[in-house]
């Protein structure tokens, strides 16, 4: 898990070296690093927790959101106001997470949608302008993160890329320690036996609530840094383009299989871009591909991969 | 000898290989629309017009001796890291020299593709995109707006409404706008000006895209009896759904599609059962008599084409590439960004109606040449039965009362 880690992250350390100098392929890297670590946070609640949340785009945007107003209106600065929104969406997390204990499968789906849903219209409507979310117009200036006075702004893509990784890997760390964790093992006893693992005494109210603080506390960060980078905000992001996309992510990485989500993201992300061009055919063919992996490689990418390296250790074992 | 014939086959095979790479030298336009998702139908508009543009401009010799080649990103919903996508994308990337867009995301645009020198030319309809160049006019020097705002084509389309040749009979109206920025744009403009007027805003509802069913507030439309119905959605299945379950159980009530008017498959869906229905587009082309020589040809040229009248955004499209070639061949040279732009809003276009002229925020205000055009759907089409402003009826054709309110 950590060395194929290690081994994503690295390979995408070196990507500037051969793609610094154009742009519009940085934009997609550092959207590649954002969407996979948001991807991940889902991949843990969903995959490993066994927690049908359908909320993480939601939790996305409310940390997007946050942050800017903090920054705008509170003259907090970025790199501190995305942590501010990571708090306060990991507080609206637990919120969500509250009702959703009674809840099992679909219901809990339901609900987390029903975040999803509310949302768009509340960032819209009378309260959202209120507290400074600039309407259906969303917010047009966001000032960029800034550290020892070098703006990360999207004239400086190598650099924010690499911050982005930064960010990114810190929160892929703390995701897999998680998961090796006795928090990882109890999200793993709750999704196959919430009784058996009761009777163990783990805690179904403590690790459900944990897991959805804890997501939606770095999705949430994640968001905010987005905003500070894109330097605007509307609610185009809550279309169900991107709800679908990152789901084709998990698909495509292999649920419940960290970090597959990252390497669905690379692969979705790239995928995306290269049909682009195709219009109205690109959800056609993503969609069918989707299909074909659900059937071929249920597993997703990771499974493939760990095929691959566990058919190469045995060949080894037989060789030696 | 030997060396000779080498060298001259050198040269032969050298210049055989140059002349194609000679030949194929091309001006690249960028043309970020939405290709898929909520916004295809109005993307498929503006296309239509830049295409007939660039190959007008391709079949006449090209610009400069040079072809154009259109690229095409999606730019799907306009979420901001993808309007930022597709400025890097094309302007960063490709090197575009000029950039051709409809609506392109009200003002994340102006700053995505503001950091570029490529002229780009957008139909936002938005006072939002409008502030974000005056914030800065000299860095966006290169944002040209092809339509007037939201504000101003929401008043132009109460002036029509009041100018009707038509007696309402009570003095309410119900505004249903879509939740986005243009949707509440006009709807907000609309509800000023009403009241300002003595009028009663019986009902002012924002729904999302999407909205199919509209069984909850016909329900409350039928109970109020407004005059007017302002109906702002650009989407072609929400407004048709909404009429067909409107005429269930008609009031006697104008039915104003403002901008929602546009999407092609409005008229080509419902044909004359949509008769009666008014609508406006900005930077418009008079249909179906245009208002010069040169616009009708315009007009049967693309019906030509395209089989259908033109609809909003074809023309204005159509109009942002022109523009920009006419000032290119001015200048030159399609790489002096700064000088096509400068020569853009100091000189204008002279285009099939008349003159384009740019005000100081690179926008096209509606009026003198290019009025906002008002519709009315008679025997299936689009009709233009007003110009605005001033709001004064166009040539011969006349507003008709719509069926379910005689």
């Amino acid at each position: 898990m950590g060395a194929l880690m290690a081994i994503i992250y690295g390979g995408l350390a070196l990507m500037p070296i051969f793609v610094g100098g154009t742009d519009h392929l940085m934009h997609i890297l550092i959207m590649i690093l954002i969407w996979g670590v948001v991807a991940s946070c889902w991949d843990l609640i969903m995959g490993f927790a066994g927690i049908f949340s359908f909320g993480q785009v939601a939790f996305f945007v409310i940390g997007a959101y946050a942050s800017a107003i903090v920054a705008n209106k509170f003259g907090i600065p970025p790199i501190f106001a995305i942590f501010v929104a990571g708090g306060i969406t990991a507080a609206i997390g637990v919120l969500v997470g509250l009702p959703c204990l009674r809840l099992k499968g679909a219901y809990v789906a339901l609900v987390t949608f029903a975040v999803h849903m509310i949302l768009e219209p509340f960032l819209k409507g009378p309260m959202g302008r209120a507290i400074g979310t600039g309407g259906s117009r969303g917010i047009l200036t966001i000032q960029p993160i800034e550290i020892f006075g070098f703006a990360f702004t999207p004239d400086h893509k190598v650099a924010v890329f690499y911050l982005t990784l930064v960010l990114a890997i810190l929160c892929s760390i703390i995701i897999l320690m998680v998961i090796r964790s006795f928090w990882g093992t109890a999200f793993l006893a709750l999704k196959d036996s919430e009784d058996f693992s009761a009777s163990l005494g783990v805690s179904a109210f403590k690790y459900k609530l944990a897991v959805f603080a804890l997501t939606s506390f770095l999705t949430g960060m994640v968001g905010g840094f987005y905003g500070h980078y894109v330097g605007m905000l509307s609610t185009r992001m809550l279309g169900i383009d991107l709800f679908v996309t990152l789901m084709i992510m998990l698909v495509i990485g292999g649920i419940g299989h960290f970090p597959g989500a990252i390497l669905g993201a690379i692969v979705t992300v790239t995928l995306n871009e290269m049909l682009s061009p195709l219009g109205s055919y690109r959800p056609l063919i993503l969609g069918g591909l989707v299909v074909v992996l659900v059937l071929f490689l249920p597993d997703g990418v990771i499974g493939l991969v760990r095929r691959f390296f566990n058919g190469k250790s045995k060949i080894q074992e037989a060789d030696a | 000898m030997k060396k000779l014939v080498s060298l001259i086959l050198t040269i032969t095979v050298a210049g055989m290989l140059a002349i194609p790479a000679i030949a194929a030298e091309t001006i690249k336009v960028g043309v970020p629309l939405a290709m898929t998702g909520a916004y295809t139908d109005t993307g498929d508009n503006y296309w239509k017009g830049i295409k007939i543009a660039i190959d007008e401009i391709n079949a006449s010799g090209g610009l400069l001796g040079k072809q154009l080649e259109a690229v095409r990103f999606d730019t799907q919903e306009f979420a901001p890291e993808r309007v930022m996508q597709g400025a890097d994308y094309l302007c960063g990337n490709v090197k575009v020299d000029s950039v051709h867009a409809g609506w392109a995301g009200w003002g994340q645009d102006v700053r995505a593709y503001g950091k570029y020198t490529a002229p780009f030319f957008a139909d936002d309809g938005s006072q939002s995109a409008v502030d974000v160049f005056d914030q800065d006019p000299v860095k966006y020097s290169n944002i040209f707006q092809l339509t007037d705002t939201d504000v101003n084509q929401a008043s132009s389309m109460f002036r029509v409404l009041l100018a009707l040749p038509y007696e309402y009979p009570n003095k309410k109206v119900v505004i249903i706008n879509a939740d986005d920025a243009w949707g509440t744009g006009v709807g907000d403009t609309l509800e000023e000006k009403f009241k300002a007027e003595g009028w009663k805003v019986a009902l002012h509802e924002e729904v999302p895209y999407g909205t199919r069913e509209w069984g909850p507030i016909l329900t409350r439309i039928r109970k109020i009896k407004p005059a007017i119905i302002h109906l702002e959605i650009v989407s072609a299945q929400e407004v048709i759904t909404f009429f067909r379950q409107f005429m269930e159980a008609p009031t006697k009530s104008i039915l104003s599609y403002g901008y929602s008017i546009v999407p092609r498959e409005v008229v080509q869906t419902m044909g004359k059962e949509a008769d009666g229905i008014i609508g406006e587009v900005p930077t418009a082309m008079p249909t179906p008599t245009a208002p010069t020589p040169e616009a009708q040809a315009w007009v049967d040229n693309f019906a030509k084409i395209w089989k259908h009248q033109p609809q909003a955004g074809s023309w204005a499209a159509y109009s942002g590439v022109m523009a920009w070639a006419a000032a290119v061949k001015a200048v030159g040279d399609e790489k002096d960004h700064a000088a096509v732009c400068k020569y853009i809003s100091t000189n204008g276009y002279k285009g099939e109606t008349g003159w384009w002229k740019w005000d100081k925020s690179n926008v096209m205000r509606a009026g003198g040449d290019v009025p906002i055009g008002h519709y009315q759907v008679q025997n299936g089409e689009l009709v233009t039965i007003f110009t605005d402003p001033p709001a004064k009826p166009y040539m011969n054709f006349k507003f008709q009362v719509p069926r379910w309110c005689k």
